[in-house]
């Protein structure tokens, strides 16, 4: 009992070892992998398509492939060269292109034997055509195996999940709601939507109770995914949900929750500047699938004339788990980070300098004769240096990485003055009074167009009454002197129309601006991150309404907004949507799923909501992920129709 | 989950072959398709390179296997009390370490002759980065191999140098009796003793406990005319006075025996970190020949240029 309990507690809810732990089998040829220290070493070579390389990449890494006994990886459409007496292992799409490419390499006798995977399931008739193309080959002893994976998603974090990267514009919010959308195109764009939550509900081992707003693209999801799950779970002999797949008695107790919302219900947090590491990362700038790429200048002399401009380096790195000061600060407020980098640095800087102490000391030998009593515990010490230098030459890397990307956030945030437009989006989202107008903050010559226009678009969103028409032409008139497309906001007068939503978000509770104290021994300890003329905010724990929603669906609350929400549950036998849900107790695990987008500050939100709440777990899942910048060029495409 | 369906593919390689019969369609060899396939598949041409590695793969599997069986043997510390079966003698134990060694030295020496051969006849990237990738694989399986080696060989050590310990301090008790007789049986006993019983700090004494009566027979059965009290007090002191100082010494030689153990780890860990420097350097070196060469004709460039 007491290890069921554990494996419960422990973590029925992380998706990214789930997904390792099948990526590791797949690896070693459909076979659970074991460690084994002296064992023969295997060799193969991974063929995957861009899907695959993106759900790989965040969660191995090449070391790690190394390790598993992978000698090359490619991309499918790309020249490979025949390597014989190699077994290669295949992770792609069930596309016609991709199987008309391995079909090729079977003709083309390029391995020597064939472990085919498939992200998510193969239909019928695409198996016969590569069964067709084997015996054309005379290859079918070849192909060991085939497998269909159900990994069609991305997970970046322990709990955040993503559908795509690669065909993001297909599930994009411009996608699902474009005013010129065929039926045909939307039943596309839903499917692949609906194909990527059930391989992640098949990973997961659990089947949901669902549950999502009327009338929207969410409840169109819903339906399909409800549909898709019973289908699965009636064909007994197939089903993917059976009791050897569930693993350890999780979730036989309790079923997850899963939220589907539309990312029209909240469109004031996607274009909201934000405060958190992580998310000004993603804001800021380039970062995807766990990667940041940075450009740094090289060297601040002016070169002479004549000679060639100077080369900007580009550096890129991956942010992952193993990263112990990113897992701790990935959601704290960047002032504190910048404190945080300091001490490390601080704190690695001490242990150097006992490195180097000891070896002055080594230097005394053979002069002193009380010194070699004094030696015995030094060489001890020397010893212990010695072996923990690989692991402080791993710190130094982590600090020189965050200070080289907190440095570039720094740098924005002061070009942009982020922190002052962050104080007065917080202000006008919790309605409190504003020191500044808007109409200044917009006229003044500082800033970018496009910080401006977000937060002309953010206190249009949640203003309850419009801005008289005299009013919205003078702000009109301002943001296009200040450079603005007016595209975006002609989209979002549309939505305010055609949204249901009469009620505005509620309160998002107040930002307080520290006193100086702590901004003042930043500075004083000489750090590189003079954070002067930057205001050092705290955020105050609020709730988006996504958090909002998912707090009222967990916890059972009563409240008209969720009332109404339909209900799914794929294992009753007849088809049940009442809004009554049967189950009257809380939720301890739920999955959030944004249909339209999301980013990371609901992430954060939520991870900040469940933190409070002890044996909880949440997973955060959206069709794409984008940044502000992003999602204003969606908006603004959607407008110009 | 992943579903496995080979069974369906095969079924489905089936459904094509009777389709493809059905509409007469000559598929790749045809009618002969099948048997071609049976033919094509055992006689397929084993590369050079991979057939090697697989040999060198199996040769160190076989000096793993053969480590593991005798390892029990040979870390065995108390192989005299044991029957016969398990005995390992010394010799042994020396003959085990040697052909380890030789095993290791040729397997790693082919390694070597197979890294520099890979290269030569092949033009394409993709097999050169797959076969160094390949020899990686092996030497680092040589390499965990080796460890196996050298942790039990670090135990026997060890094992040694704790014996020899003991069998210093077992004697000291019988010091006394040495003077007045010729006690070497007495004090080969009491260390064979030792040898049997696991290494205590207690059993020492237990030993001298046991030794007082053996001591007192002997000193009655020698006769007391012999010794005068006084003598015996004196070479009492004496023998205080010569075991103060081989305590000290022996503390003294302990503590430069762990001294001496640490430093030789420092040394492997300095040795292997320079041997990987080696490499670094040498890279770095051809760097700076390259860069002074180029700085070179870059300065012979500039000299060239008519001055304006």
């Amino acid at each position: 009992m007491a290890a069921a309990a554990a494996a419960t507690a422990a973590a029925a809810a992380s998706i990214r070892e789930r997904q390792t732990v099948a990526l590791k089998r797949m690896l070693n040829f459909n076979v659970p992998h074991i460690k084994n220290s002296t064992g023969e070493p295997v060799w193969k070579v991974l063929i995957y398509d861009r899907f695959g390389q993106d759900i790989i990449s965040p969660l191995l890494s090449v070391k790690e492939l190394r390790d598993m006994g992978i000698t090359l990886h490619l991309l499918l459409h790309s020249d490979r060269d025949p390597i014989p007496d190699v077994p290669a292992v295949y992770f792609v799409m069930p596309t016609e292109e991709n199987i008309d490419r391995m079909c090729q390499d079977l003709r083309n006798q390029l391995y020597e034997s064939y472990y085919l995977n498939f992200i998510s399931a193969i239909s019928r008739s695409k198996l016969e055509d590569i069964a067709n193309a084997a015996l054309a080959a005379s290859a079918v002893t070849q192909v060991a195996k085939v497998f269909d994976q159900y990994l069609n998603f991305i997970t970046l974090e322990d709990d955040m999940f993503v559908l795509c990267n690669q065909n993001k514009e297909l599930v994009s919010y411009r996608a699902i709601n474009r005013p010129d959308i065929t039926d045909t195109e939307m039943e596309t764009v839903m499917d692949t939507i609906v194909d990527s939550l059930f391989c992640f509900f098949v990973t997961l081992g659990a089947v949901p109770i669902i549950r999502c707003s009327r009338g929207t693209a969410a409840e169109m999801v819903a339906v399909k995914l409800d549909k898709k799950l019973r289908e699965n779970l009636r064909d007994a002999r197939n089903s993917l949900f059976t009791g050897d797949t569930l693993g350890a008695g999780q979730f036989s107790f309790q079923r997850p929750l899963l939220v589907l919302v539309d990312r029209n219900i909240d469109l004031a947090t996607p274009l909201h500047h934000t405060w958190t590491y992580q998310a000004l990362v993603h804001d800021v700038l380039d970062f995807h699938l766990n990667r940041v790429n940075l450009e740094e200048s090289s060297g601040v002399e002016n070169s002479p004339a004549g000679a060639r401009p100077k080369r900007k380096n580009k550096k890129s790195y991956d942010l992952t788990p193993v990263d112990k000061f990113w897992q701790k600060h990935k959601g704290s407020p960047f002032p504190e980070v910048a404190e945080s980098v300091q001490q490390e640095l601080e704190s690695y800087r001490a242990q150097e300098d006992e490195v180097k102490r000891l070896k002055s000391i080594m230097g005394l030998e053979g002069e002193d004769e009380g010194a070699i009593s004094m030696l015995s515990d030094n060489t001890a010490k020397l010893t212990s240096a010695v072996s923990s230098l690989p692991e402080l030459l791993e710190k130094k890397r982590l600090i020189d990485l965050h200070t080289n990307v907190a440095t570039a956030v720094l740098e924005h945030i002061k070009a942009r003055k982020l922190d002052v437009y962050f104080e007065y989006e917080e202000k006008i989202m919790s309605k409190t009074t504003l020191d500044k107008s808007l109409l200044d903050i917009i006229s003044d010559p500082d800033g970018t167009p496009e910080d401006k226009m977000r937060l002309f678009l953010i206190y249009y969103i949640s203003t309850q009454q419009a801005p008289s028409e005299a009013d919205l032409e003078q702000y009109k008139k301002a943001l296009t002197d200040a450079g603005c497309n007016l595209n975006p906001l002609q989209y979002i007068k549309q939505w305010k129309a055609f949204t249901k939503m009469a009620s505005a978000p509620a309160s998002y509770g107040s930002t307080t601006t520290k006193p100086m104290g702590l901004l003042s021994r930043v500075m004083n300890t000489g750090s590189q991150f003079v954070m002067e003329g930057v205001k050092n905010l705290v955020l105050k724990q609020q709730n988006l309404p996504v958090t909002r929603i998912l707090d009222n669906l967990m916890e059972m609350k009563s409240n008209p907004e969720t009332d109404d929400y339909r209900y799914f549950d794929p294992k009753m036998l007849r088809g049940n949507d009442s809004s009554v849900p049967r189950n009257k107790n809380p939720f301890q695990e739920a999955i959030v799923f944004v249909v339209g987008g999301g980013n990371y500050i609901e992430y954060q939100n939520l991870v900040d909501y469940i933190k409070g709440k002890q044996g909880k777990h949440i997973l955060y899942g959206c069709s794409e992920l984008f940044n502000a910048t992003q999602f204003i060029k969606q908006l603004s495409q959607l407008g110009q129709k | 989950m992943a579903v496995d369906i080979t069974l369906l593919f095969r079924a489905s390689v089936k459904t094509v072959k009777t389709r493809n019969k059905a509409l007469g369609v000559a598929v790749g060899g045809g009618v002969d398709g099948s048997r071609d396939e049976l033919f094509r598949r055992s006689p397929r041409p084993k590369g050079d390179f991979s057939s090697r590695a697989r040999e060198v793969i199996s040769h160190i599997g076989k000096l793993r296997d053969f480590l593991l069986e005798h390892r029990k043997d040979y870390i065995n510390a108390y192989s005299h009390t044991m029957s016969e079966y398990g005995r390992m003698t010394d010799t042994e134990r020396d003959q085990i370490d040697q052909d380890a060694q030789i095993f290791m030295r040729t397997c790693s020496e082919a390694i070597q002759q197979l890294r520099t051969e890979a290269h030569k006849e092949i033009h394409s990237q993709q097999v050169k980065e797959h076969r160094t990738a390949v020899l990686d694989f092996i030497e680092d399986y040589l390499k965990r191999v080796c460890k196996l080696y050298s942790e039990q060989r670090a135990i026997r050590v060890k094992r040694v140098v704790d014996k020899k310990r003991l069998s210093k301090l077992e004697p000291e008790p019988n010091t006394k009796t040495r003077e007045s007789t010729s006690s070497e049986k007495v004090s080969q006993s009491p260390s064979k003793d030792s040898e049997e019983n696991p290494a205590t700090e207690e059993r020492p004494e237990k030993i001298l406990a046991e030794t007082q009566p053996e001591l007192g027979t002997w000193g009655d059965g020698k006769g007391e005319d012999e010794l005068s009290p006084e003598e015996i007090q004196m070479f009492e002191q004496e023998n205080q006075r010569l075991i103060g100082e081989m305590n000290s010494l022996f503390d003294e030689v302990r503590q430069i025996e762990g001294r001496v153990v640490e430093i030789s780890r420092l040394q492997e860990i300095f040795t292997e970190k320079v041997l990987q420097q080696e490499a670094e350097i040498d890279s770095i070196h051809q760097l700076v020949v390259g860069a002074t060469e180029n700085i070179k004709e870059g300065n012979e460039d500039i000299r060239e240029v008519p001055h304006l």
